[in-house]
């Protein structure tokens, strides 16, 4: 058990909590299990069951983030908030840079964009670092868009590829086997992945802004792209920001596709199919103008602490619970 | 066939009709997309190393390996000499492609190995591993700059930084993977 990372955390999160707290952000709690879930299909859930012996039960998941209940909270006038949240999320690698059970930071800024976002996370990193922190963490963001991305690393331009054919002839001039057809962001993940995620900078951290609007979420999506961000410190993912989706037509269309998705991809191998509630888009068209950012904590302490393994800053691995 | 996200460490492929082993398996997930599984495949007859990042859901060929138990008798500097426990039968492997083993086999002990066509692809080394301390520095009074610690060397000449309380003719458990030292393991 590593006690030293156990005090690195909770250092870490009490300079959170005086960072958002002194600039007017409401910490709250929100439930970790919820009768409905966002349909997400690239998110695998967990399921449980209340029971009630009398009245009868209902399955119930464990959250993969806070996001359905803090934007009923936004919707309802809560202004700016931020929580430190459990997350799980399933059929995910153990150890490296996963595990089941995390912790999320999300906040969410009322009034913001996601480029003010990205203003706020600088400072909030740089702020609430820890003494041990290592100084190529705390540099200026490198901010360079999907589409660019794309073309230094991969010398592929997505705006002349946005037909599923093209995409996956490119992949393949750049010697990418392609089993068989597949959907337009199947491919460019493939890409994505080989050439980009390998390639960015692992000496300062790198937003990458503006993903493809085929990869689907409830971020605003403007002409080909969709305003979101993530951010990569020392090449690992350690954060996403929205510009919140506030149409409720547009919501209800998302839920109606990634719930089909969802279905196709679970309903024969045991996968939780967890119950959604396109109610929820109601209360999406109520959000006031705002931009949230996830950050997994966990990820950050990694980084931070110069640790290769997600399981070196957590008293519990997962993958040591269960003996892999 | 089988699925990408099946593959493992020590999983033997068929790729471009050649036998390749995986080195190094890592799931990737990239921002709200599929699942993808970052692999390093090393050819056990020429040594060639392939990296391919491909979808959970790819469909690769896999081969039919047998898991035979072999004897490691000894080096001979370019090939390990090896003998199946069973037929007795004796098979050099190229040291080339199993870099670093030397250090970590120990003359005499039973290794279990994939074999394919006759040939052993892999050698499978157990994640802990006791081994006997053959060298041991003598640790340096007052320096706890290293948190304490010297190196030793085993029987198999793998050098180990360990806690200073460590003795010649000791034996410690070590992780064969980050050669790390774990804890001394009294007899």
């Amino acid at each position: 058990m590593n006690i030293n990372a156990a005090k690195a955390r909770s250092l870490l999160y009490a300079n959170i909590r005086n960072y958002f707290s002194e600039r007017g952000y409401l910490e709250v709690e929100t439930p970790t299990l919820s009768p409905d879930l966002i349909p997400e299909a690239t998110i695998d859930n967990f399921g449980t069951t209340f029971i009630n012996e009398f009245q009868g039960s209902r399955e119930m998941y464990m959250i993969p983030s806070p996001e359905i209940f803090i934007k009923k909270l936004l919707a309802s006038g809560s202004g700016s908030v931020f929580e430190i949240s459990k997350c799980f999320r399933n059929c995910e690698q153990l150890g490296q840079s996963h595990n089941p059970e995390f912790t999320m930071l999300e906040y969410y800024t009322v009034g913001f964009d996601e480029k003010d976002s990205i203003a706020l996370t600088q400072d909030m990193i740089r702020k609430t670092a820890l003494s041990c922190c290592p100084a190529s963490v705390l540099e200026d963001f490198e901010i360079l868009s999907v589409r660019d991305a794309m073309i230094r690393y991969a010398k592929v331009d997505i705006d002349e590829l946005q037909n599923p054919r093209d995409l996956r002839k490119a992949a393949q001039d750049l010697g990418l086997p392609i089993p068989g057809p597949e959907s337009w962001d199947d491919t460019f993940n493939r890409i994505f992945i080989n050439f980009v995620e390998t390639s960015i900078s692992k000496d300062h951290p790198v937003c990458l802004t503006d993903y493809p609007k085929q990869i689907e979420c409830l971020a605003k999506a403007s002409g080909n792209y969709r305003r979101r961000w993530e951010l990569y410190i020392g090449g690992l993912e350690v954060a996403n920001c929205y510009l919140e989706e506030t149409d409720k037509e547009i919501a209800k269309d998302y839920y109606r596709r990634e719930y089909q998705k969802l279905l196709s991809l679970r309903s024969d191998n045991g996968k939780v199919i967890p119950d959604v509630d396109d109610s929820f888009c109601e209360t999406l068209s109520k959000l006031p103008k705002c931009s949230g950012v996830a950050i997994g904590l966990d990820r950050l302490l990694m980084v931070e602490s110069d640790a290769k393994d997600i399981d070196d800053v957590l008293l519990f691995p997962f993958s040591q619970m269960i003996g892999h | 066939m089988i699925k990408a996200g099946q593959i493992d460490k020590g999983t033997a492929l068929l790729i471009k009709g050649q036998p390749f082993i995986c080195v190094e398996r890592e799931f990737v997930n990239p921002g709200k997309g599929s699942a993808f599984v970052r692999l390093k495949l090393k050819s056990p007859t020429t040594g060639q190393v392939l990296q391919e990042t491909i979808k959970s859901q790819d469909s690769v060929e896999d081969i039919n390996v047998e898991q035979m138990d072999y004897q490691y008798m000894y080096n001979d500097g370019e090939n390990f000499h090896m003998m199946n426990v069973d037929t007795y039968d004796q098979f050099e492997v190229p040291m080339a492609n199993f870099e670093g083993y030397e250090l970590l086999m120990k003359d005499g002990e039973t290794y279990r190995c994939t074999v394919y066509n006759d040939e052993i692809l892999d050698i499978q080394i157990p994640s802990k591993v006791v081994y006997l301390v053959a060298e041991a520095e003598e640790a340096i009074k007052g320096d706890t700059v290293q948190g304490a610690t010297k190196f030793v060397t085993t029987e198999t000449g793998l050098r180990v930084r360990v806690p200073i309380f460590i003795k010649q003719g000791e034996k410690i458990r070590v992780n064969t993977e980050t050669k790390e030292y774990l804890e001394r393991v009294n007899n």
